[in-house]
């Protein structure tokens, strides 16, 4: 317990500046009252109208009551209902289920019976209701420069289709992005029966196609999809694998993963989780043991595992890695055999991929911990399938071009120069969610609905069916990609209503289609469509094929965004100021290097840097990544957008610029320090807690020897309070723990809290100057040497303390304590003198510098929870408990005639969170859960030692690593 | 001296007080203070200036089921039989409670116009002379008990639908309470026939 934990590489060096921002305790602005005029960045860009509030706003708002005029029978207005449905995410597909207040959506949560997501949820799916109501989305049919409308689309495609009809498509071609949807699947069939020789390219950015290769099936032609099951492994290599964090699949291996943590507890087996890779990732962080390696090296880590784990004449070495750490590896996955689990990420070749499913296979894990789904009623992406049509393209062969959805002129590698071919293209068709730098280019641009608005359907990786049901009718008349693909195929306007139905009938069966379909709609998926697993070949000597890697230049990764992923979120102001987990950056995407390769190159954090990649330079900002494997660079994929609206334009650099199609996912760069710096918004240094073991955490050997070792961390003083102390011993009294055991650091918390709190986006500067808004921040403390440092996560939302410091401070009582133990703001009554966030030990309390909601556009409103206020200006807020939800359980339960039982309220953390390591419930309910996780003898508070006597309580770390390595 | 001053301060201001009683203005009351009343979020049944309608309040999209809606008991929810006839008896127990909540909806739903003993004579009749049928008329009586639920869903007539203020256990509570109304009717006017 006496290591030094320190959460960037100033505090670490204790450089001057550092020192100075500890001793300002908020940084820099923060704690100032904004000087002249100050750039508010979101306000401006969002504000539609900058109404003259001068006059108007003496007055008393005139509200209207606009009522129904038919009443639907199942709407009580302001009793939300709740609606199954289905975020297709590439080849994944997220049960959800939404809330809905009278007809409009406001919240997504996980569908509980969903084997993807289980209830819980992830970023990407709890911004997607900011997506909805996005105000830039295109919102008419364009033909050229001229507003059409669809029919009028309709009519102009009957005439192509009649061309193209006669010579079976020959000049007709299809781009359309990766997905696994039995109604597009058919309607894909259809188009192909009808236009035989048209041209059918399914591409996208980030694609795992690498390791769809190493898994294809018997019969030629389809693949199959792995699956993991991270709960049954006891162990788990990534190889360059972020599993954890940036994957399609994050909800369901993040659960997994959790279990295998949590079993440690119960006196189960713990898991342990090996991580090789280059820059840091959540998975590293997680990781027992992580070694720093660069990604050109991982196939001869696979080869020296098959080695040692096969036997045979491979590869025993790895250059620059210890021996003892390979045997190490390869002893626990001999041990454990049928229980072991290891991942290559899709940024490997084909060969490596090969190798780990042989390797897989032969330690008998394909099965248990690996199985491998036929990849039915799926489109899978190929890229070279690209680099064919643009070839076609400019060689002038392709006069009509579909786009089904995706931003190939974003996106695309450089190389290909996309938009250069779609020039000249004659009839460019594209459907996109915002005229965005494709749509631009387009003859006709039709706008896409939102998966909230359409009729569509998605099969989840392991097959299962679900359906895609609307929330609400097109905002702006969208069509889905089912609708317009529908049209291609069958040279008629069907509703995706329809289309979706007609592929469902043969799958429910024509008797009682109408009950089973209401089913599939109200529970959100098919039940019991599961495929069953099926074998891929297995290639018995793939590791003996792997190739070493060339180790000249230094090497260059392109990831997505975790939360923009390839682009296509970066009009959403949440995902663009959610911290990046590892970083903690928000609002850009510089290119990350290790503390050597900065310090080798002259550069330090702001600088900038020129990265040349065959011949074409990117400059851009550099982060330096403790714990990044020396001669590397990882550029971050989804930033640089030219289009991408309001708020995603012009933010950050477009790394696609310098991606070259012949190797998309791991170059060789040259480079150069640049000229002049660019100020970064991190939200990492701000409100730092002076070294105090705020996170404590121990071995499994230290764990088993004395459980109680976290409360043992810190002899407690007598604690004394200068107050009458009040027991809370009548009524509910909510409390909270969080298992940083579980948690991997992901944000869906902080996500889900942001769009169920009504939580402002506060623009790039603000966060500069420390005014983030977010109710639950996620820290991240690093720990050891900055070469190879460990990583660690503390989420820190209000502790809702017994004694708050807040409350004794608060000259106009504000902020006081109710009789459930929630520390309370009454938001009118707070004057802003901000005392309480000055004398808050936990620095979560967060205060509205400006009215960052005042001009907020009409459409903007829909997105806000009805049920919690949306606060002003000079008003101090924070995290409540959702106080609104504990309401709302309460009176269902008085409505209902039963008593409150646990589980009734959830946090929208809480519920959010995939690795269920928030725990909220009732102290005084024996049999509650946070009574349980309370009694756990790794319960405890932060800064006990003040007296502040928190609800929130955390629950310590234990580490599982591998006896051979233990001093590692 | 402070004497006078304090008069002549309240004579000023009750005089400024008459001055402008009786003075009407369009506009809403001064409001200095905004302290959050006026919030950019949509609330039950407010204008919208998006919507062409107006309104926040939006239809769910045709065909959708919500949760806890799927409505699969023909029988209580639309009161008919799997045969597609209505059923003939309330598909759920009739009980003194049952007949309490109904006797309570009756009240605020039914009663303007049909009053409290059923007859069809109600406030709506006695003001407007609006026809309104009783529920002691024999064919009434004959109709099963789906067919009333019918028509309290999808409204008859003159009568509008009341699907919406009165969820289906409400309706077949109502139904419970009429069907007594009846019996009590029919069993005093058969005390009346034997003397």
């Amino acid at each position: 317990m006496n290591e030094t934990y320190w959460r960037s590489l100033g505090e670490l060096e204790d450089s001057p500046s550092f020192r100075a921002n500890l001793e300002r305790e908020f940084p820099e602005g923060a704690s100032e009252l904004p000087e002249g005029v100050s750039r508010r960045e979101m306000l401006m860009l969002l504000g539609a109208s900058l109404s003259l509030a001068g006059l108007a706003s003496c007055r008393r708002p005139v509200e209207k009551i606009v009522p129904y005029v038919t009443a639907p029978e199942e709407i009580v207005p302001g009793v939300p209902l709740r609606y199954a449905t289905t975020m297709p995410f590439g080849r994944s597909a997220y049960g959800l289920v939404v809330e809905s207040h009278e007809g409009r959506p406001t919240k997504i949560e996980g569908n509980e019976l969903h084997p993807t997501t289980s209830g819980r949820s992830n970023v990407r799916m709890q911004g997607a209701i900011l997506g909805l109501y996005d105000p830039d989305r295109a919102q008419h049919v364009r033909h050229g420069d001229k507003d059409a409308t669809w029919a009028e689309f309709v009519a102009a495609w009957a005439e192509l289709e009649k061309k193209h009809l006669e010579d079976g498509g020959a000049s007709l071609a299809l781009l359309s992005p990766s997905f696994a949807s039995p109604t597009r699947a058919r309607l894909l069939q259809e188009f192909k029966g009808r236009f035989p020789k048209a041209r059918i390219a399914i591409y996208e950015p980030v694609s795992d196609e690498n390791v769809l290769a190493a898994t294809a099936l018997v019969d030629a032609g389809t693949s199959s999809h792995p699956v993991l099951h991270v709960e049954n492994a006891s162990v788990i290599v990534a190889l360059d694998a972020d599993i954890l964090g940036n994957d399609p699949e994050d909800v369901r291996q993040i659960a997994g993963f959790a279990v295998g943590r949590r079993a440690a507890i119960d006196g189960k087996p713990m898991n342990r989780l090996w991580a090789v890779e280059a820059a840091y990732s959540l998975t590293g962080a997680m990781a027992d043991h992580r070694l720093r390696l660069q990604s050109r090296q991982i196939p001869a880590v696979v080869a020296a595992l098959a080695t040692r784990v096969l036997g045979g004449a491979g590869g025993v070495d790895v250059p620059g890695v210890e021996a003892k750490w390979l045997d190490a590896v390869a002893k626990d996955l001999k041990d454990n055999r049928g229980r072991g689990l290891i991942v290559a990420g899709p940024g490997q070749p084909d060969a490596v991929h090969a190798a780990v499913l042989a390797l897989n296979a032969a330690l008998g894990n394909v099965g248990t911990t690996v199985t491998y789904h036929e990849s039915a009623n799926a489109a899978l992406p190929r890229r070279a399938s690209l680099n064919d049509l643009v070839s076609a393209m400019n060689a002038g062969t392709v006069t009509t071009l579909v786009i089904l959805g995706g931003n190939p002129v974003y996106d695309a590698s450089a190389d290909l120069e996309f938009a250069a071919a779609m020039k000249k293209v004659a009839n460019a068709i594209v459907l996109a969610t915002h005229v965005d730098e494709t749509a631009k280019l387009a003859g006709w641009s039709i706008p896409s609905a939102h998966f909230l608005e359409s009729w569509d359907d998605a099969a989840a990786v392991d097959g299962t069916l679900s359906v895609v049901q609307p929330l609400i009718v097109p905002l702006f008349g969208g069509k889905g990609a089912t609708e317009l693909l529908g049209l291609l195929a069958t040279g008629k306007d069907q509703s995706g209503h329809d289309l979706v139905r007609q592929t469902w009938k043969p799958i429910l069966g024509e008797a009682a289609f109408e009950k089973r379909w209401n089913r599939v709609l109200h529970d959100g998926l098919l039940a019991g469509s599961a495929t069953a697993p099926v074998t891929p070949n297995i290639d018995r000597q793939a590791s003996s094929k792997l190739a070493a890697g060339t180790a000249n230049g230094i090497e260059v990764h392109f990831r997505p965004s975790p939360y923009l992923h390839d682009g296509r979120f970066a009009n959403d102001g949440w995902l663009q100021e959610l911290p990046d987990p590892v970083t903690k950056l928000t609002w850009d995407n510089p290119a990350l290097l290790s503390p050597a390769t900065a310090k080798s190159l002259g550069v330090a954090d702001e600088d900038l840097v020129t990265v040349t990649v065959r011949g074409v330079s990117l400059t851009l900002p550099v982060t330096v990544m403790p714990g990044q494997a020396d001669g590397t660079v990882m550029l971050t994929l989804g930033y640089g957008r030219k289009d991408a609206g309001r708020v995603g334009s012009a933010v950050g650099a477009d790394a696609y610029a310098v991606r070259c199609s012949a190797a998309p996912d791991v170059d060789t760069a040259t480079l150069v320090k640049a000229a002049g710096s660019v100020k970064l918004s991190p939200t990492q240094e701000h409100g730092s807690m002076e070294g105090r073991p705020l996170i404590r955490e121990g071995s499994l050997e230290e764990y088993k020897h004395d459980p109680a070792f976290a409360q043992e961390a810190v002899e407690l003083p007598k604690l004394e309070s200068m107050w009458n102390e009040k027991t809370y011993d009548t009524g509910h009294q909510w409390a909270m723990t969080i298992d940083l055991n579980s948690c991997v650091g992901c944000n869906a918390c902080v996500v889900a809290c942001q769009s169920e709190n009504n939580i402002p986006v506060v623009g790039k500067e603000q966060v500069r100057r420390g005014r983030e808004m977010h109710w639950v921040r996620v820290d991240r403390y690093f720990e050891g040497a900055p070469e190879q440092p460990r990583m660690i996560f503390q989420p820190v939302p209000c502790m809702q303390c017994e004694n708050a410091p807040c409350e004794q401070v608060c000259p106009v009582a504000a902020t006081v304590h109710d009789d459930e133990g929630l520390n309370v703001m009454v938001y009118n009554r707070c004057i802003g003198t901000r005392y309480c966030s000055n004398n808050c030990p936990y620095k979560v309390r967060r205060f509205n510098f400006f009215n960052y909601t005042k001009d907020t556009p009409e459409l903007l409103k829909l997105v806000q929870n009805p049920d919690v206020t949306v606060r002003s200006r000079g008003v101090m807020e924070k995290c409540t408990y959702c106080t609104q939800r504990i309401n709302a359980a309460k009176l269902d339960a008085r409505l209902a005639g039963r008593p409150l039982v646990d589980g009734d309220v959830k946090t929208a953390c809480q519920q959010a969170c995939p690795a269920s390591a928030i725990a909220f419930g009732d102290l005084r309910d024996p049999s509650s859960n946070v009574v349980k996780t309370k009694a756990d003898p790794r319960n405890y508070a932060l800064l006990a030692e003040l007296n502040s006597k928190p609800r929130t309580t955390y629950l310590a770390k234990v580490r599982n690593p591998h006896p051979d390595l233990a001093v590692s | 001296v402070r004497h006078k001053a304090a008069i002549a301060a309240l004579t000023l201001t009750l005089s400024g007080c008459g001055l402008l009683r009786g003075c009407t203005s369009s506009q809403p009351p001064i409001h200095i203070n905004p302290s959050m009343d006026d919030q950019p979020k949509a609330l039950p049944q407010a204008a919208s200036g998006f919507f062409y309608d107006g309104s926040e309040l939006r239809l769910p999209v045709e065909g959708t089921v919500a949760r806890g809606e799927l409505r699969e008991d023909d029988a209580f929810f639309k009161g008919m039989g799997p045969d597609g006839k209505p059923v003939a008896k309330i598909p759920v127990t009739v009980d003194a409670a049952l007949l309490a909540r109904g006797s309570a909806r009756y009240e605020i739903y039914c009663q303007p116009c049909h009053d409290a003993r059923g007859d069809g004579k109600g406030i709506l009749f006695q003001r407007g002379n609006v026809p309104t049928s009783s529920f002691h008329l024999e064919k009434i009586r004959a109709y099963p008990d789906g067919q009333m639920f019918d028509i309290m869903t999808n409204g008859s007539g003159l009568m509008p639908s009341y699907k919406w203020p009165i969820p289906p256990a409400d309706r077949w509570a109502i139904i419970a309470h009429i069907r007594e109304l009846e019996r009590e009717r029919a069993e005093a006017v058969a005390r009346r026939a034997t003397p």
